[in-house]
């Protein structure tokens, strides 16, 4: 079943279109990577998918319930992280989530116990002492501890890395790579190396529409283009090698640089075995022979382009 | 000292009540670094000397975000 | 616990920690001790400035005097306090975010409009009460003078017109972004009345004239039924201006 569902969404701030019929679907318990540059329209769907903006067409499902501006109704599917949280900065963390749960409307019993797990699920337990005090890293935990309270069923993070350092950035993957199986997680990132460390499933948005989406596997299947690097002894070896007439068809790009040469293959049929066959026939023994695996990064700039 | 022989009734509170806003403005100034606007140099004297005024000046206008 | 009360505890506990509530509470303090004390003062204070040789017969000072001060202190000084302190009541949460995260969480915004006013009514109350409740004892300790005419309508009078105003500055803050801008409408406002009060035929219903008459009133010479009208139009506008507040902030992009 899918956790969100959205189709055909259009949204435009005066002339400039931000998002032009997206499309998208979240099958339940997976960790969604929600991939784009800054502007593509990420954050603009996530208030959307929170009733917070109106979009100007198309439909937004939470749980098979229609989201509707300005209700909040669907909400209580979903836990949210805005991408620099504000908290009240008189409070400590217990009482925050205290006020959390009580506007969520759960027992004082419950939020009690719930914030006591939560805390120690982001590493903030103990820390009695006001939020005004805290770095962004424990913001963030904290932030994602608020969003967890009410065991939504959806945890939607807007870029909850990139104001991060390093070691912050990586508390907040282990946390949210903590949740899988136990609920829906949807992130937006730019950072692609965070998608690839803890995403089963991505989506890249681009100038309002899906360009690419699937799980990390399929994607990377899909988008299979072999790249070889080979570097000669001289620039002449290179030169001569790329002439070759058996590399000049379709689906075969050639680059040479200096005494490098990078053969970019779209069709499989050219394997590696098809080339060092050529070599050896040429008998030519090149410096170095390598087989490039296709990043997401990539693939990003590839489809993005 | 005559007014404070036939006064203390009033004086007394109205010395405590200016006191207490003095210190809880001083103290606040020495534990937070960050202001709206002014420095540290501005406002210590500023709360210290300015009677009343000064503590509810810092407190609204000076004051840093949070608590 | 409704949204509304979990929201009011909210907003007296930030004024309590944002010192808010301090500010206001020792202001009133000061000034329900200091109104006595100036209308006791006044008179010694004269003589001894007046040039040697000159005499001014100076009434001995009375209750009246003490409450003039006191109605004089709290409906300038005081009100200007109290709207400084609360000018930032919705402004600061828009401008750094704090409700966004509330409000996806399913909070009314009905029940943040309403809350956030009845937690300044309270505080605007505590501290006529606070103030009048010390102006009243230490005019005892003074002046041992006889009752008072309508005292009690006289402050209630001046506390509506707190309230009138505290709801025209949370309508001005649903419409205008930033701290300050809220203050501005809300001056704004109070200038436009001023300019309605130049006809005298308008004094029956402005709401200016629940703070006008308060002495008139203690004295004796005015009667509270004078004011009815006032009260009524001011009430009206309360509740209008509440709603609009509703309305306006219901409708806000966040």
């Amino acid at each position: 079943m899918n956790v969100l569902e959205i189709a055909d969404l259009h949204m435009s701030f005066g002339n400039n279109k931000v998002l032009r019929g997206l499309n998208m679907e979240i099958p339940e318990n997976s960790v969604f990577g929600f991939v784009g540059r800054n502007g593509a329209g990420k954050t603009t769907t996530m208030k959307i998918v929170l009733g917070l903006l109106k979009a100007q067409c198309g439909f937004v499902k939470v749980c098979g319930e229609e989201v509707r501006y300005g209700a909040t109704r669907t909400n209580r599917h979903i836990g949210y992280l805005p991408d620099v949280p504000e908290f009240y900065g008189y409070m400590k963390p217990m009482e925050y989530l205290r006020l959390c749960g009580e506007i969520t409307g759960l027992s004082s019993a419950l939020i009690k116990d719930r914030s006591r797990e939560l805390l120690e699920l982001v590493g903030l337990d103990g820390v009695n002492r006001k939020i005004s005090g805290f770095s962004r890293g424990m913001k963030q935990r904290l932030g994602i501890a608020q969003a967890l309270l009410n065991e939504p069923r959806l945890l939607i993070c807007d870029e909850p890395t990139s104001a991060l350092d390093p070691i912050g950035r990586r508390q907040i993957l282990d946390i949210l790579s903590a949740m899988r199986g136990k609920t829906t997680v949807v992130f937006s990132t730019h950072i692609l190396s965070d998608v690839e460390s803890i995403c089963d499933r991505i989506a890249v948005l681009e100038q309002g529409e899906l360009v690419l989406s699937g799980t990390l596997a399929e994607i990377q299947k899909q988008h299979r283009r072999n790249s070889y690097h080979i570097r000669f002894a001289s620039d002449g070896e290179a030169e001569e090698f790329s002439q070759t007439e058996e590399l000049k068809r379709e689906g075969v790009e050639l680059e040479r640089e200096g005494c490098s040469l990078t053969i970019s293959v779209s069709d499989v049929s050219v394997g590696a075995q098809e080339l060092i066959d050529l070599l050896s026939r040429k008998s030519m023994a090149p410096e170095r022979f390598e087989v490039l695996e296709p990043t997401l990064e990539s693939l990003f700039t590839e489809v993005v382009q | 000292m005559e007014i404070m022989k036939e006064y203390w009734p009033f004086l007394v509170p109205l010395i405590l009540a200016e006191f207490v806003l003095m210190v809880t403005a001083l103290v606040h100034v020495l534990r937070h670094p960050n202001y709206k606007f002014g420095s540290r140099a501005l406002w210590i004297p500023v709360v210290l000397f300015v009677q009343i005024l000064g503590p509810i000046v810092y407190f609204v206008f000076g004051r840093g975000d949070d608590a | 616990m409704s949204h509304f009360l979990v929201f009011v505890k909210k907003e007296l506990v930030e004024y309590a920690r944002t010192y808010k509530l301090l500010i206001l509470l020792v202001v009133f303090i000061i000034f329900g001790i200091m109104n006595p004390l100036v209308a006791k003062l006044t008179p010694e204070l004269l003589t001894s400035f007046m040039p040697e040789g000159m005499f001014v017969t100076i009434p001995e000072p009375t209750a009246l005097d003490s409450w003039a001060q006191f109605f004089k202190n709290t409906q300038q000084m005081g009100l200007i306090v109290l709207l400084l302190v609360f000018s930032g009541v919705l402004g600061t949460e828009l401008t750094k975010g704090t409700l966004i995260n509330l409000l996806t969480k399913g909070l009314s915004r009905q029940a943040v409009v309403l809350a956030k006013y009845t937690a300044m009514v309270l505080v605007w109350t505590l501290s006529v009460v606070v103030s009048a409740m010390l102006t009243w004892i230490y005019t005892v300790y003074l002046f041992p003078d006889g009752p008072m005419g309508y005292l009690f309508v006289a402050i209630f009078c001046m506390w509506l017109f707190g309230v009138f105003l505290l709801a025209l500055l949370l309508a001005s803050a649903t419409m205008v972004r930033g701290n300050y801008g809220g203050l501005l409408l809300t001056g704004l406002a109070l200038v436009i009345l001023m300019v309605v009060n130049i006809f005298p035929e308008a004094h029956t219903y402005n709401p200016l004239s629940l703070g006008a008459k308060n002495m008139s009133l203690v004295s004796g010479t005015v009667d509270p039924s004078s004011l009815y009208a006032a009260m009524v139009v001011s009430t009206l506008a309360i509740c209008g201006l509440l709603f609009l507040s509703v309305l306006v902030f219901q409708k806000k992009e966040l």
